[in-house]
């Protein structure tokens, strides 16, 4: 009982963040058949924005979320605009594309910050106590706000406008566009909504776990994994998938070391895309 | 009577035509190579050219997989496997070089062969992304048993082949290289690679006239990474440290843009792109941090201007030499 409860904590702190960071990945998947391999970076680039404004502007670290969220969201219009959006259905240009940007991401945060990790000062401080148990009030806090703006992404995506327009895009473009949706100015929004999601995702995980200009590659890798094993097109198999492979990298390293932890869940992923190549909860595309 | 003879008519012709230059400019090129190192010697360019050549074979088998349509994003991991095989083998059971190079392909291969049966499944952007797990988890697996491999750390100690000299070295991986190139470029041109091409423009049609599609993928992916285990044994037996990083996903990002620099549609191109990708940075090597910035201004003024890679500029050049052309006659008239 001493372990299972800290371990649920985990698998939940854990699943908020992926599915934070993956939601920005999946909508540019499911509208415009994009893999954005810059994701990552553009995740680590908002911890490291919102390390600036706290740590070295000084800004109330509350303030400093939102703002940075706000100036990754303006980021992801720019990317959207003069980067993605010339290379849809093009593989080859968008992976060139998305190197380059990664690239400059990480060598300006080493140049003007070092290669060294850094680490954004927690949200939260103290411990909840229940008897036996204790859970750090950081952690509680991380999955609040993870749960806050999933919920509010499912309230986007489901019963506005826009969120329905972007739907409609990801299930037939070309339907969409004939029915007067815009797609540009749609896939822009959907493109800041997602890299917003990734930078508070960044901020959070920075004050959890510590930041670092490569912390991205690793976030890539499970954004990856999260959007392949759901499929095209589904917002509740992100969802689903999402407290399989956070539950997975909770749950793993009580059982065995790091490397062989890590190896594990990545075979368990390998298998699964087998036995379903198009994903668990996607449609036919 | 068959269909590859058809299509394979074209070039052999082109080729008769221009016979006497083609054979000049090859052992021009031959020569140049072989004399460069009186010219460079200095160690430091020579460990560069070594790391393009392994590069260059790398890159190529990549490319040569890629004609099958599919693009497998898992190729520096088998660079990894033939690197761990040779340095383990080498290392722990004293295996001589000249067997631990090819036991390295050889493994390579099979791993390639095995894990293309269940992969001819997956098709497009599934593949690519089923193979890069893959290759993660290869890395992941590597690293999980420690105790042999080193784990995160790296394998050290690996037994040089040439001790001392780079020169040595140059000349053998220009032989491998050269051999490599030819084999690949032969393959392509070969029944095998016409059907994989046919495979590449669609499966169904390919599979109505008869192509075994599954036998020609698994095929192609074993071929391919044989060459890929060669170039990571002998980088393991040039560099004598190996680590996981060098052979994790952004290595294979770093492959694919190796190749896609120079041309995917060319077999030229993984060798320009690799040329390219490597000597820039080179020439600008006071810029220290920021050199990353120009490969990345490459990459950006490949995507934006030449999509198609550098091979890809003269006839770009020419198709806007010819429009502004038409634009000045319709002018006139």
């Amino acid at each position: 009982m001493d372990q299972v409860i800290p371990a649920i904590c985990n698998v939940l702190v854990l699943s908020s963040m992926y599915i934070l960071a993956a939601l920005g990945f999946a909508f540019l998947f499911n509208m415009l058949g994009i893999l954005n391999f810059s994701h990552g970076a553009v995740y680590m680039i908002g911890g490291y924005v919102g390390y600036l404004l706290i740590v070295t502007f000084g800004v109330y670290k509350w303030l400093a979320l939102p703002l940075a969220t706000i100036a990754i969201a303006f980021l992801g219009v720019f990317f959207e605009k003069y980067c993605f959006r010339r290379f849809v259905g093009d593989f080859n240009g968008i992976v060139m594309i998305c190197v380059a940007i990664t690239v400059i991401l990480q060598t300006t945060v080493n140049i003007m910050l070092g290669a060294k990790s850094l680490a954004l000062p927690p949200f939260a401080e103290g411990i909840l106590a229940f008897g036996p148990v204790s859970i750090s009030h950081e952690r509680i806090v991380t999955f609040a706000i993870g749960a806050f703006l999933l919920v509010l992404v499912i309230w986007f995506v489901n019963w506005t406008r826009w969120g329905m327009q972007m739907q409609a895009i990801a299930q037939n473009i070309e339907g969409a566009s004939l029915q007067g949706i815009n797609i540009n100015r749609i896939s822009a929004l959907a493109s800041a909504v997602g890299c917003g999601l990734a930078a508070v995702a960044g901020c959070l995980m920075g004050a959890f776990k510590g930041l670092g200009p490569f912390m991205g590659d690793f976030m890539l890798v499970k954004t990856l994994m999260l959007v392949i094993l759901a499929g095209l097109g589904s917002l509740t198999g992100i969802f689903l998938a999402g407290l399989v492979i956070g539950g997975l990298n909770a749950v793993l390293p009580l059982f065995m070391s790091g490397g062989s932890s890590e190896a594990t869940a990545v075979t368990i992923v390998v298998v699964l895309l087998l036995i379903r190549p198009r994903g668990f909860f996607g449609h036919e595309a | 009577m068959n269909g590859g003879e058809v299509f394979a008519t074209g070039p052999i012709e082109t080729k008769a035509d221009r016979g006497w230059a083609t054979a000049a400019f090859y052992g021009g090129l031959l020569v140049a190579l072989a004399v460069l190192p009186l010219f460079f010697g200095s160690p430091y360019m020579m460990h560069i050219l070594i790391l393009c050549l392994i590069y260059i074979i790398a890159g190529e088998s990549l490319r040569t997989v890629t004609i099958s349509g599919q693009f497998p994003m898992a190729h520096a991991a088998f660079m990894g496997i033939g690197a761990y095989v040779a340095g383990l083998l080498s290392k722990w059971l004293g295996w001589h070089v000249w067997i631990t190079i090819p036991a390295a392909s050889l493994a390579s291969t099979a791993i390639g062969v095995l894990i293309g049966f269940p992969f001819a499944r997956l098709r497009a952007l599934y593949y690519a992304m089923g193979s890069l797990f893959f290759g993660i988890g290869v890395m992941n697996i590597i690293s999980a048993f420690g105790h042999y491999t080193g784990g995160y750390a790296g394998l050290m100690g690996i037994p040089p082949i040439f001790i001392g000299a780079k020169q040595p070295y140059y000349y053998l991986l220009l032989a491998l290289t050269l051999l490599s190139t030819l084999a690949l470029y032969r393959f392509e041109f070969s029944r095998i690679g016409i059907n994989l091409k046919a495979i590449a423009q669609s499966h169904l049609v390919a599979s109505s006239v008869g192509i075994n599609e599954g036998f020609y993928r698994v095929f192609v992916l074993g071929f391919g990474s044989f060459f890929a285990g060669l170039a990571g044994a002998c980088y393991a037996h040039y560099n004598m440290v190996i680590s996981p990083t060098s052979f994790n996903f952004m290595a294979t990002l770093w492959l694919m843009m190796y190749v896609l620099v120079g041309g995917i549609d060319s077999f030229a191109g993984p060798i320009v792109g690799t040329l390219i990708l490597f000597l820039i940075p080179e020439i600008f090597r006071d810029l220290k941090y920021y050199s990353p910035y120009l490969s990345a201004a490459i990459l950006l003024i490949i995507v934006y201007v030449m999509p198609k890679g550098i091979v890809s500029l003269p006839s770009l050049i020419e198709n806007r030499h010819r429009a502004q052309k038409n634009k000045k006659a319709s002018g006139v008239v």
